[in-house]
C-alpha cells in the first residue's frame, strides 16, 4: 500500500466511529483559572482513549492546545500554566495508562509491536488516537479556530499534517525521525527495541518500510501551520527542517530552563497570550 | 526573587521514623527474596546479557526488574541499582552493563510490570492513602527498592562490597531514602533533581507536578493538611539523610520547576556524608543532563571501580 492510500485509509476508518465523548469534571483540578475534565472518546479498533481537557476561565473562544502523547506509560497532566491560558487537551494514547483497559502498552515493546506490517502496526492505531483528538479538540465551541497549536513529537508533525486547521506546531523530542539510522548510535531506548526486534530475527527492510509511513520528513509538506524544530544538531534534522515550509529551527542549549521558557513564549506570542514560566520567581 | 540555597525547609521527624521503617524491614525480611531470573536472548547483545528479574518484597508483592550483567568481564563486578522517575518506566540499563556494572533496573510496585496487585495510578501514587503514613502507597514502594539491593547481595557475580545507587528525580530521592536505611551496604550515591526532599515546602513553590498532585489533594480536602503532613514526615528524604553514609553525589537545576532547588540545598544541608552538589543555572530538572552524566559515571568508576 502506498503511503497516500495508507493514511487514507486511517482517515477513511476514522470517519465510520464516533467519537462519542464524555466530559467528567475533575474538582481538584478547577479553579479561578480554569475548569479540568477528563475526557473518554472512540478511536479505531474501535478503542476508548483517555484525555485531560481544561477550558480557561472567562469569556471564550480561547487559542487551543493539542498535546499529543509522548513515548512512554504516563503522559503528564497538562500543567496549570497552560491550562490557564488556553483550552489544552493532552492526549493518552491506546495502551498508555488511563487508556489501557484491553490493551496495556509495554516498554520496551510498543515500538515495535506489530512492526513487521504496516497494517498491524500500533502506531496506525496510535497515529488514529491524535487524529481524533484533533477532530474532538477543534469542535469545541471554547476554541478559537484561529489560534489552534499542536505541540509534542513526530506525532505533532503527523497530526498537524493530517488534520487542516492548526496555525501552530512545536516539535521536540522527535522519535521517528531517520530511526533506522539513529538505532545505530547508541543501545538507549526507545530506539534500542528496534536493535532487539532486529536481533530476534525479523527483516531491517521490512521494519524500514513500516517506519517510513511514519517519517516526519514525508508528511511536512502538508502541514501549513507555523512550525518550531527543537532539536539538539540542526544538520541532522536538515532533512526535516528543508520540507516543512513553515519551520523555524531552536537549537536546544540543554539548559532546559531557558529551552521551556522559550519554547512557550514561542507559542505564547503565536496565540496571543502572555509567556509563563513554570518555574516561580 | 527566590534565594534558594538559603530557604528554610523544614520536615519533623517523627518519633517513631526509625522504629517505623524497622517495622517495614521486618516485614521484608518474613518473606523469602526468592529471585527469578529469566534470560532473554533477543535483548542481550555481544556486550551485555539481559535478564528478567522478580523478587519478593514488601507485604508480599512480586515486583519486578531489568537485571544486565557485562559479558565480556569476568566476576564480581560492582554492581547499581537503578531507580525510575515518578512517570517513567525503568529502561534495560544495559548502557551501565556495557560500563562494567551488573545493574538491576527496579521496577517499584505500581510501575507497570509491577502493578498486578497495587496499581495506584499517574497521577495518583503519590497522594494514595497520604493521610495514614502506615498505608501510604509510598511504604511499599521504598521498601521495593531496598529489596531490590538484597537480591544483588545474593548474586554471586556481584561484588557486594561495591553496590551503589542512581536515579534522577525520584530515583534520586530514594537513592537517599534506600541508602539510608541500608547503610552499611550503599556504598555510594548518584542522585539527580532528588524528589521526595522538602516534600510539604515543594508544592508551595511550585505548580509542576507531580508535587501539584498534593496541591490537588488539599484543595478538596483542606482538613487534611495536618494528617498529610505528619504522614510525608515518615517518607521525607530530609530525614533520612543524616542516615545515609556513603559518599553521594547531588545534581540540581537552579530553575528546576518539578523539584525545587530549594529541597536540593536543604537535602545538601543535613546530609552528613561525603556530599558533592552540582547546581547548574538555568537549567531545569534536567538538573545538568545530559552533560552532567559524565560527571555521575566518573563518581561511580571512582567509588565502584569497574574493570578492577
Amino acid at each position: 500500500m502506498n503511503f497516500d492510500s495508507y493514511w487514507s485509509a486511517v482517515d477513511e476508518e476514522l470517519a465510520t466511529i464516533p467519537a462519542r465523548p464524555v466530559l467528567d469534571l475533575v474538582p481538584e483540578r478547577t479553579t479561578d483559572e480554569a475548569t479540568s475534565y477528563t475526557v473518554r472518546l472512540t478511536s479505531t479498533g474501535p478503542y476508548r482513549v483517555f484525555g485531560h481537557l481544561s477550558i480557561p476561565a472567562g469569556d471564550g473562544p480561547f487559542p487551543a492546545l493539542l498535546q499529543t502523547p509522548r513515548h512512554g506509560s504516563v503522559n503528564l497532566v497538562p500543567h496549570p500554566n497552560d491550562r490557564s491560558r488556553y483550552v489544552v487537551f493532552g492526549l493518552t494514547h491506546r495502551g498508555q495508562r488511563l487508556a489501557d483497559e484491553g490493551f496495556s502498552a509495554a516498554y520496551p515493546g510498543l515500538l515495535t509491536m506489530g512492526i513487521d506490517d504496516p497494517a498491524s502496526y500500533i502506531y496506525r492505531g496510535i497515529a488514529a488516537d491524535c487524529l481524533r483528538a484533533a477532530e474532538f479538540l477543534m469542535s469545541l465551541d471554547e476554541v478559537d479556530p484561529a489560534r489552534v497549536a499542536v505541540s509534542g513529537d513526530d506525532l505533532a508533525v503527523l497530526t498537524a499534517a493530517r488534520r487542516p486547521g492548526f496555525s501552530a506546531v512545536r516539535v521536540s523530542g522527535l522519535l521517528f525521525y531517520q530511526a533506522t539510522e539513529a538505532r545505530l548510535k547508541s543501545s538507549h531506548y526507545p530506539l534500542e527495541e528496534l536493535n532487539d526486534h532486529l536481533r530476534a530475527g525479523s527483516s531491517a527492510q521490512i521494519v524500514a518500510d513500516t517506519l517510513a509511513y511514519f517519517d516526519p520528513v514525508r508528511h511536512a509538506s502538508a502541514v501549513t501551520a507555523r512550525t518550531l524544530l527543537a532539536v539538539d544538531d540542526p544538520d541532522w534534522c536538515a532533512a526535516l527542517i528543508e520540507v516543512l515550509p513553515a519551520a523555524s529551527v531552536y537549537k536546544l542549549t540543554h539548559l532546559d530552563g531557558t529551552d521551556n521558557d522559550f519554547l512557550d513564549a514561542w507559542l505564547a506570542e503565536l496565540s496571543g497570550v502572555p509567556p509563563m514560566s513554570k518555574f516561580l520567581v | 526573587m527566590r534565594n534558594p540555597e538559603n530557604a528554610i525547609v523544614e520536615v519533623e521527624l517523627p518519633d517513631d521514623f526509625d522504629d517505623f521503617w524497622a517495622a517495614g524491614l521486618a516485614d521484608c525480611a518474613s518473606y523469602p527474596l526468592d529471585p527469578v531470573l529469566t534470560e532473554m536472548p533477543s535483548l542481550s547483545t555481544e556486550k551485555v546479557i539481559v535478564y528478567d528479574l522478580r523478587y519478593t518484597s514488601y507485604g508480599g508483592l512480586r515486583i519486578a526488574g531489568w537485571y544486565t550483567v557485562p559479558r565480556e568481564r569476568p566476576a564480581p563486578h560492582p554492581a547499581l541499582v537503578t531507580i525510575p522517575g515518578y512517570i517513567s518506566e525503568p529502561t534495560i540499563p544495559k548502557k551501565w552493563s556495557e560500563l562494567g556494572y551488573a545493574t538491576l533496573a527496579v521496577a517499584p510496585r505500581g510501575k507497570l510490570r509491577s502493578n498486578d496487585v497495587f496499581n495506584p495510578g499517574y497521577p495518583g501514587l503519590l497522594t494514595h492513602n497520604i493521610v495514614d503514613h502506615n498505608t501510604y502507597g509510598y511504604r511499599g514502594f521504598y521498601l521495593d527498592v531496598v529489596r531490590a539491593v538484597e537480591v544483588l547481595l545474593d548474586r554471586p557475580e556481584v561484588d557486594n562490597l561495591r553496590i551503589g545507587l542512581e536515579g534522577s528525580s525520584q530515583g534520586g530521592g530514594l537513592g537517599i531514602s534506600t541508602a539510608a536505611l541500608l547503610p552499611d551496604v550503599i556504598r555510594c550515591v548518584a542522585a539527580g533533581a532528588p524528589y521526595l526532599c522538602g516534600i510539604m515546602t515543594a508544592p508551595t513553590l511550585t505548580r509542576s507536578y507531580p508535587y501539584e498532585e498534593i496541591n490537588e489533594y488539599l484543595r478538596v480536602h483542606p482538613k487534611d493538611v495536618d494528617r498529610v503532613r505528619e504522614t510525608v514526615a515518615y517518607y521525607d528524604g530530609l530525614n533520612f539523610a543524616p542516615k545515609v553514609r556513603a559518599p553521594t553525589l547531588l545534581y540540581i537545576g537552579l530553575e528546576d520547576d518539578v523539584c525545587p532547588p530549594e529541597t536540593g540545598f536543604a537535602l545538601r544541608r543535613v546530609l552528613t556524608c561525603e556530599t558533592t552538589l552540582h547546581a547548574y543555572p538555568h537549567c531545569a530538572h534536567h538538573a545538568g543532563l545530559p552533560g552532567v552524566m559524565r560527571i555521575v559515571e566518573d563518581f561511580l568508576a571512582e567509588h565502584l571501580t569497574p574493570g578492577r
